[in-house]
């Protein structure tokens, strides 16, 4: 009779110490930490643009399978729009904001502070100081289009090079010097041209400046567009002399195989995972350095000499060990003399 | 100076110019008729898309374009309701055309295709060589080596001016753009030929908009106008509602357009002038022409007037 009573009392005890866990704020454990959490995505465009903001939406789904926790996105929004749909998604109980693109990051610099509970994931292209509730995924363009610049200076039969890109933006501007310093090392009489067509998605602009290229002898283009690339697919393909291209962000190769000799693949899932799972664990703030072998990945390398890929390869696989450091000038384009 | 008359550039130039013009005429037949069409870019995007989903479905660029105009025809037909049935602002209406057209245009394309991680294209059209004169030097190269709606742009500017200057019909249509009373005083049914331009015209805006991705890029994207409507509607005006003079505006606009980007490409030229300054320069050069062809220009008189015939002027 008395045993029994102590081992109610035991059962009763152990009852409330689970219940007491499970109830306390920020308990350890996933299952607990990830059901008080919501995670919303701002993107720029469309997501079916097979791109950029493709790749923004595969974040929201991954977290959402990744960690089981309820997540959302918004496409097409402005940065002028950005601050009211943060606002409304925390309004909503969202408790983790990412925001895709760096065009984003004075709004979560000036939410942060006044949302000292919600967790703001941003995207930049350098390892600044952040408010106290915000991760930072550092994207290291410069370090992944190194590799191009090899593979460039290794296939040009015309040692003419071009890039494309369409707004002068920094992560542009430094990967454009880091290909011309992979370009001086790999073919020094390289000659690199670099074009900016004003916008990201416009592909009659990233035409007309692909066909000016191609007509001044240019036979390898790196393309730093967005939807724009399809205009230099097309200008490629129309050209009397074989012109070699490289994309980024998804695979294109099946829009031109004759043409694409290799795809700079990023994935942004790896990263913003890193972030969310810190936060998940209790970490308000960290950087997330996004960098060959971290979302940036080399795929479908090709048309273009097997000794080339494989100092392509090497050459990326130096840059990620950090064998091979390249050169970062955010500020302004200086090509390599 | 070979720079500035180099073959690819020239080229390049009738490409990007033939959209530009298609549209303009379009407008210019809407407008001519008393309706001004504001919603010219939301248009010419549904023509965009409309167009590309018919050729990536049936394989016919031929379908896609005629789809295309269809789709433009219908929207512009919407403008045309509010506007002459309903006497609405042309320019409210208008501005609602364009910003539904930018929004239906992706919606539809999402529909169709979904979220994929690689787009659908179709084959761009391909140059048709024009026997005898393709093979002229330089003029061959540049003029006859052009795709089917290059060609097509050209007609078109030969058609709309004859139809409306040397055909009773095209007096009728200016008269409905000048003085609606008058011409409605003579037996002219000014609704209806408002209403038939607006289909005509719209029919041109949506085969400027296919020519996008059928020519241009294979594919659709958002962004892909990104514009050419309103310098559409622009050219108009520089052309002073006259399509021979549209077509040259839109020569020349094109032309600058491809010349700041094969300038961007030539070292010398990038050392010394900033891209920024490049971007502008078609802008700045069409603001300049405009300012002194604007001197004097007069669209038609009753252009943006709702016509009423129950009431006094």
């Amino acid at each position: 009779m008395k045993k029994t009573k102590w081992t109610r009392r035991f059962i009763f005890a152990v009852t409330i110490l689970v219940a007491l866990c499970l109830a306390v704020p920020g308990a350890p454990g996933r299952a607990v930490a990830a059901k008080a959490h919501k995670f919303a995505m701002i993107l720029p465009g469309p997501i079916e643009d097979a791109d950029y903001n493709f790749r923004g939406y595969q974040v929201s789904q991954d977290i959402k399978k990744r960690f089981s926790i309820e997540t959302s996105y918004s496409e097409r929004i402005s940065p002028a729009d950005a601050e009211r749909v943060a606002r409304e998604y925390i309004a909503s109980g969202y408790t983790i904001v990412g925001f895709h693109g760096g065009q984003y990051i004075r709004i979560v610099k000036k939410l942060a502070p006044k949302f000292p509970e919600i967790n703001f994931i941003m995207e930049s292209s350098g390892r600044g100081k952040v408010p106290k509730n915000v991760w930072n995924v550092h994207r290291k363009f410069f370090e992944a289009f190194y590799p191009f610049g090899v593979l460039a200076g290794l296939a040009t039969k015309t040692n003419k090079v071009g890039v494309i890109a369409g707004i002068q933006l920094p992560d542009f501007k430094s990967s454009i010097n880091s290909i011309s310093d992979a370009l001086k090392v790999t073919n020094p009489k390289a000659e690199l041209v670099y074009s900016f067509t004003g916008n990201q998605n416009d592909p009659a602009k990233a035409r007309q400046t692909a066909e000016a290229m191609i007509a001044n002898g240019v036979d390898f283009i790196i393309n730093m567009v967005n939807l724009g690339v399809y205009g230099v697919v097309e200008a490629a393909k129309k050209a009397k002399h074989k012109v070699l291209l490289t994309t980024f962000y998804t695979d294109k190769t099946d829009k031109a195989p004759k043409n694409f000799a290799g795809t700079l693949y990023i994935d942004f899932r790896p990263p913003f995972a890193t972030a969310v799972g810190g936060i998940l664990k209790g970490s308000r703030t960290g950087w997330v350095p996004m960098r060959p072998g971290n979302g940036f990945e080399l795929k479908s390398l090709g048309n273009v000499s097997a000794e080339a890929i494989a100092k392509t390869k090497e050459a990326f696989e130096k840059v990620r060990t950090g064998s091979i450091k390249p050169r970062l000038e955010m500020k302004k384009v200086r090509l390599a003399k | 100076m070979s720079i500035f008359l180099d073959i690819s550039l020239l080229h390049l130039t009738l490409l990007m110019m033939a959209p530009l013009i298609i549209a303009c005429l379009g407008e210019t037949i809407i407008e001519r008729s008393g309706i001004l069409n504001v919603g010219i870019e939301g248009i010419v995007t549904l023509g965009a898309v409309i167009g590309f989903l018919l050729t990536y479905y049936t394989g016919s660029p031929v379908v896609g374009c005629i789809f295309a105009a269809l789709s433009g025809s219908l929207l512009t037909l919407l403008l045309a309701y509010f506007s002459i049935s309903l006497r609405a602002n042309q320019i409210v209406i208008g501005l609602g055309i364009f910003v539904l057209g930018l929004g239906v245009a992706p919606t539809i394309y999402r529909l169709a295709i979904g979220v994929v991680e690689s787009i659908p294209q179709v084959p761009t059209l391909t140059a048709i060589k024009i026997p005898v004169l393709s093979v002229i030097p330089f003029i061959g190269e540049i003029f006859f080596k052009q795709n089917g709606l290059v060609y097509l742009s050209y007609f078109l500017v030969a058609a709309v001016s004859f139809v409306l200057f040397k055909t009773p019909m095209g007096l009728r249509l200016r008269a409905c753009g000048e003085n609606p009373r008058a011409a409605d005083t003579v037996g002219i049914d000014v609704a209806r030929m408002r209403y038939g331009a607006c289909a005509a015209g719209g029919l041109f805006l949506g085969i400027a908009g296919a020519y996008l991705p059928l020519v241009i890029s294979g594919s659709f994207t958002d962004n892909i106008v990104n514009g050419r409507g309103w310098l559409a509607l622009m050219l108009v005006i520089f052309g002073r509602w006259v399509p021979l003079w549209s077509f040259i505006g839109a020569l020349l606009f094109a032309y600058v357009d491809a010349l700041q980007f094969k300038v961007s490409v030539i070292p010398q030229f990038a050392k010394i002038m900033p891209p920024q300054f490049l971007l502008m320069l078609p802008y700045i050069f069409a603001m300049i022409v405009l300012i002194q062809v604007a001197k004097g220009a007069e669209g038609p008189r009753a252009l943006a007037r709702p016509y009423n015939r129950e009431t006094r002027d």
